[in-house]
């Protein structure tokens, strides 16, 4: 499985639990109201013990977690 | 560095519930001595106590909590602002207040319940319901139970937010400054109001900004708007004075311990009930910042903290009514664990954090999982 459908994956089932089926991966994650600020740290250290990759404190911006595709775009350089 | 903000509200929670545990011991130490002792209450013959001192410790250990979940929610503000946009979206703002509101007022229905029906159960005769007025009174003002004051204060703050950003990315020193000034007024109102000193204006001071309203708190959540705008220069801050933080959170905690003792000797009351004094703040800034700064150093049970992190706003919403009946059952069915606070703390500890895990996992595991969100936050 790719790290775009893993990421929708986990956000339905931890962080949504079933509140929206149709989530797609450019839906904004924050103003949708779909994830919060533990929602990102938790977004944060699933993509770390997931993928193995450590993100930089200065890469947690809105801009790389605003939808599922910037969030997969941005870990596509690791 | 921002992994450990799950990690921080982890603790935050942990030590709420430690709190207001610890507020039930005072009442079990004080007032409900004639449970296991006999005689009249109030007795404070246990004042200067091994269990006194315990409660005492412990209190002062978690002052960094409340600063703790604003700091984290002024860094989430930044966060969701973004590099380019000149404030936070409104959307954000109004998902955010949503999130909140929602399990607070279901949770206030269940202790508005609760208490009903405690006091039905104490005396059938007397009126069980509160007015239409007092209930909306205790809802706006987080009056619901002690720890509910956080609801409205944080949702203030969120509100505020659009306004503060823009300050906290363009002049967060001056930001800083001034709302560093709110929180050392009301701090030294406090100190002028324990001590009796003749200070009308100190009075009126505090009378003009209790805790559920946001001038005595902002400070804390400008601290995390400012630390996530500029996270380098904070960052470099951090590596530059843990030592000294380090240093500065042992000294304050101890001065912290021995100023309130000094306070309530130099007041003459019977009785005081803690509340947070300038070195509380002292002690809450440098342990926060500690915490942040010795980023190397891993948190035994990482995964426990994360995962207490992740659920703090439930287990903050319903610790309070879990704390609240433990206590209340021990007085009425097992009053000897009343008189051994070693024993009374650990149950309503345990008790405090596990009923409301227990209760999310039972919700997540259920047919009602789409609304764990709006039960729980």
């Amino acid at each position: 499985m790719d790290r775009e459908n893993i990421l929708l994956g986990y956000i339905k089932d931890e962080l949504l639990r079933g509140r929206k089926g149709d989530l797609k991966a450019v839906d904004d994650l924050l103003s949708n109201g779909i994830i919060d600020s533990l929602g990102i740290l938790q977004m944060v250290a699933f993509i770390e013990e997931r993928f193995n990759i450590q993100v930089p404190d200065e890469d947690v911006v809105f801009e790389n977690f605003q939808s599922v595709k910037a969030l997969s775009d941005y870990l596509a350089q690791y | 560095m921002i992994k450990r903000l799950l990690w921080l509200n982890g603790l935050g929670v942990l030590g709420a519930v430690i709190n207001h545990a610890s507020g039930w011991g005072f009442t079990a130490l004080f007032w409900w001595t004639d449970r296991y002792w006999g005689g009249s209450v109030p007795n404070f013959s246990q004042l200067g106590s091994a269990s006194y001192y315990g409660l005492r410790v412990m209190e002062q250990v978690i002052m960094f909590s409340i600063p703790a979940f604003l700091f984290v929610s002024g860094f989430f503000i930044a966060f969701a602002t973004g590099r380019n946009r000149e404030t936070v979206a409104w959307s954000v703002v109004g998902n955010r207040v949503k999130n909140l509101l929602i399990p607070y007022l279901i949770w206030s229905v269940v202790i508005f319940a609760m208490n009903a029906a405690l006091r039905w159960i104490d005396d059938p005769t007397q009126r069980i319901l509160g007015t239409p007025l007092g209930y909306l009174q205790n809802l706006l003002f987080g009056r619901t139970a002690a720890p509910y004051y956080y609801v409205p204060l944080i949702t203030q703050l969120f509100l505020l937010s659009p306004l503060l950003v823009p300050l906290a990315k363009k002049q967060w020193k001056p930001l800083l400054l001034v709302t560093g000034l709110l929180l050392l007024l009301v701090s030294l109102s406090r100190y002028a109001v324990i001590l009796e000193m003749d200070m009308p204006i100190a009075e009126q001071i505090l009378r003009l900004t209790p805790a559920w309203f946001f001038p005595q708190s902002v400070f804390w959540f400008a601290v995390g708007l400012a630390s996530g705008f500029h996270l380098p220069v904070f960052k470099a801050w951090l590596a530059r004075w843990k030592w000294v933080l380090l240093g500065a959170t042992a000294v304050s905690f101890f001065l912290a311990l021995f100023e309130w003792e000094f306070l309530f000797h130099q007041s003459g009351a019977e009785w005081l009930t803690p509340t947070r004094t300038l070195l509380d703040e002292v002690y809450s800034g440098a342990f926060l910042f500690t915490f942040l700064a010795f980023d190397k150093f891993n948190l035994p049970l990482a995964k426990f903290w994360s995962d207490l992190g992740t659920k703090s706003f439930g287990i903050y919403l319903v610790h309070a009514p879990v704390l609240e009946f433990v206590a209340r059952a021990s007085y009425h069915y097992f009053p000897q664990v009343l008189a051994y606070q070693i024993l009374l703390m650990p149950l309503l500890i345990v008790c405090g954090v596990a009923v409301p895990l227990l209760l999310m996992a039972l919700v997540n595991r259920s047919a009602i999982r789409p609304y764990y969100q709006t039960i729980f936050g």
